[in-house]
């Protein structure tokens, strides 16, 4: 039996029956066409997620007007015309043949709407905060009506692709929510005013599905359990407990409890909340609906569910992010393989991609969106005809990654690295706030897929030219991470480097000053402020702080610097030192910087292997931050990429 | 999707170049170069070119064949 009895025991949705309580929930990919028609890719990821084991597999949302005020991304799936069913209904026959539920969910992304317009629509029009939404318009009677309808026409059509069930989304800023909430209703007519005004549309929406779809197919909604917007007048827990209650009284199948809406000013996904934490407000909501209740956030390891679903503060748990890093999820799990999941790391790039209208993408597992593709591996590669012996230097994310790849397209691969444990750069980056650490599970993950790949590591082995001269192999990667830049100055206080800083815990000087702004240089500063009072200066060529820091993460360093009092010079570049003083070029003006300790966080590619490649005749490859310094995502991502064609 | 530069239209103002995480997007000779091998697809550089001169294409279902 399975150590998680609850997760896979049977659950059930309105009449229906699921395998077990795990939810694939809605997620939009980019991967559709811009006209809304569904792609060979979206399918090959739906059945990817299908395969995984999940009890019920949701669609991404799918947006029901022509006009495209619903439509919120690029790439998102359309559902307003019956010219979609056949599309639609590729999807659904891929999760019914692998065994899962299909829920389709029916999304008007409403003031996050309009993004191929210059409007959006809304309760009331209330001025954005974030600058990628569309300026506001108010939506009238007659729209609403109209809305309606086309919610109910939606429907219709995931029936007749052949969906199991069908779920709204009420939820961060969509055009239910804005209804619901207080902080951007002020309308005066009968879908504003009190919260059972506000949920009219919410129970209009879902009375008129329940209707047109008839009893046998269950409809869910998700809403926000904690708005987080109580600094601009959002609803208060007690106004969003009632929503449930409404959702459950208009017919409600299911609820699914989500937490913030995109414009809140608090981390909800991010690794500095710890995970489980948001499980108490689907607690409450379970408390006053007798409907199965659902929640995903930050739930990523499985004892968290199993331990809510065991104590009733859930029915089933929902995961987007990890299973978007590894659809077998599930069914790792049940096997007791979890050492083998490919761990979301809270990284946040799939997301913050959407609005950038790209396609997502997975720091830790780069075959997403790749999984019809069978170059790409998803479900095992081919043996390569021409197997090698190939050397990777270095054990940082880079080379564990092509390592695995590589050998499990059956090349003889081994790989060296100085340290006495493997991890690299990651093992500095995993130090510097609190939550950091989970960026160690991909470099565990990886090790296992080494070991299971048959790859052959050693540590406390620093490789050289010579040691190689007598070595027997074929190709040579180099995956040993950046070289710190050094200064053609000299300073008299104390230099000390990230390494030095986070990994050996040196103590610099209470006023120290640190050389580039990237994440490297934003990270020794977190870190510094994490652990004592420092008088700290940052020097940034260019004229942005962290360029290579996901968005969802620098808001958080940037306000912590800024609060802690951190002087921040961009576009400045460093002239010269005499004694303790820098002399800086900032914006064209000399600027002179008093200070005790100098941290250089500039970084270079590491290119010392090209003249012993050269003479030796060998085949030679630098991937990851030797390659060029970077982020997380371009580690792993070149090492797969290298591991697919060498 | 890969960004696509106009080079007729680009000023060479640098801007798309301080947001590019992988620095793939370096200016010669006042005009941005793309050095693709680097680029990570992630679309930072097209809305904050001054004129418009970074296209992503997003693809139509009646693009294919």
């Amino acid at each position: 039996m399975s150590s998680y009895p609850h997760i896979f025991s049977p659950g059930q949705i309105g009449s229906l029956i699921t395998k077990n309580r795990i939810k694939y929930a809605a997620t939009e990919t980019n991967f559709p066409y811009a006209d809304g028609f569904v792609t060979d890719k979206e399918v090959a990821y739906m059945e990817a997620q299908a395969r995984g084991g999940a009890g019920i597999v949701t669609t991404q949302g799918a947006y029901p007007d022509k006009k495209g005020e619903g439509k919120g991304f690029k790439g998102m799936m359309a559902i307003y015309d019956d010219r979609f069913i056949p599309g639609l209904a590729r999807i659904a026959t891929v999760i019914r043949q692998n065994g899962a539920l299909s829920c389709l969910q029916i999304l008007h992304c409403g003031r996050e709407g309009g993004v191929e317009l210059d409007y959006s629509i809304m309760a009331s029009a209330v001025p954005q905060k974030l600058s990628y939404f569309k300026a506001p318009k108010e939506i009238t009677n007659e729209q609403i009506q109209m809305s309606i309808k086309e919610h109910i026409d939606a429907a219709r059509r995931a029936k007749d692709a052949g969906f199991d069930m069908i779920e709204i989304s009420g939820i961060v800023g969509y055009l239910i929510s804005t209804f619901i909430s207080r902080y951007t209703n002020k309308r005066n007519d009968e879908y504003g005013g009190d919260i059972q005004n506000r949920c009219r549309l919410m129970t209009e929406i879902l009375q008129g599905i329940k209707a047109e779809i008839g009893d046998t197919m269950p409809v869910g909604i998700r809403l926000c359990g904690l708005e987080l917007l109580d600094d601009r007048g959002g609803n208060t827990f007690e106004e969003s407990l009632e929503t449930f209650q409404l959702a459950e009284e208009a017919g409600a199948d299911y609820v699914s409890v989500t937490i913030g809406w995109h414009e809140s000013s608090t981390s909800v996904i991010t690794r500095d909340v710890p995970m489980g934490h948001w499980l108490y407000v689907a607690k409450e909501v379970k408390k006053v609906v007798r409907i199965p209740v659902m929640m995903a956030f930050r739930q990523f390891l499985p004892h968290i569910p199993e331990e809510a679903i065991a104590k009733g503060d859930i029915d089933f748990w929902e995961a987007c992010r990890p299973m978007i890093a590894d659809p077998e999820l599930p069914r790792k799990i049940f096997e007791g393989r979890e050492d083998e999941i490919i761990p979301c790391i809270a990284c946040n790039v799939c997301f913050s991609r959407l609005y950038y209208h790209q396609p997502i993408m997975c720091s830790v597992r780069p075959t997403v969106g790749h999984e019809g593709e069978p170059g790409w591996g998803y479900y095992g590669f081919a043996k390569t005809i021409k197997p090698k012996k190939i050397f990777i230097i270095g054990g940082g994310p880079a080379g564990l990654q092509c390592a695995a790849v590589s050998a499990k397209r059956g090349h003889q691969v081994s790989l060296f690295e100085k340290n006495s444990i493997i991890g690299g750069s990651i093992n500095l980056a995993s130090q510097v706030d609190h939550g950091a650490i989970e960026l160690l599970r991909p470099i565990n993950s990886l090790q296992k897929e080494c070991h299971n790949a048959g790859v052959i590591i050693q540590t406390d082995f620093r490789i050289t030219e010579k040691h190689l001269i007598d070595m027997d192999y074929d190709i040579l990667v180099i995956a040993t991470g950046a070289s710190t830049k050094e200064l053609p100055f000299t300073f008299s206080g104390k230099s000390y480097s990230p390494r030095g800083i986070i990994a050996n815990r040196q103590k610099p000087p209470k006023r120290t000053t640190i050389i580039g702004g990237n994440g490297v240089g934003l990270g020794v500063a977190v870190f510094l402020l994490g652990s004592g009072d420092y008088d700290l200066t940052i020097i940034e060529e260019s004229g942005k702080l962290g360029r290579d820091v996901n968005p969802f993460y620098l808001w958080q360093y940037i306000r912590l610097l800024k609060d802690r009092g951190v002087k921040i010079f961009i576009r400045s570049i460093l002239r010269g030192i005499s004694g303790n003083t820098l002399h800086i070029d900032s914006r064209g003006r000399n600027e002179d910087i008093e200070t005790d300790g100098l941290i250089v966080a500039l970084q270079e590619p590491h290119k010392s292997w090209d003249a012993f490649a050269l003479q030796y005749k060998k085949e030679l490859h630098y991937i990851g931050d030797a390659k060029q310094p970077r982020r997380l995502i371009n580690a792993i991502h070149d090492g797969y990429r290298l591991g697919m064609v060498i | 999707m890969i960004p696509i530069v106009n080079k007729e239209l680009c000023v060479g103002c640098g801007k798309c170049v301080e947001v590019c995480p992988p620095q793939a997007l370096i200016l010669i000779d006042e005009s941005v170069n793309l050095r693709e091998e680097l680029c990570e697809e992630c679309g930072f550089c097209a809305p904050e070119c001054p004129v418009s001169a970074i296209e992503i294409h997003f693809p139509l279902s009646t693009d294919q064949h």
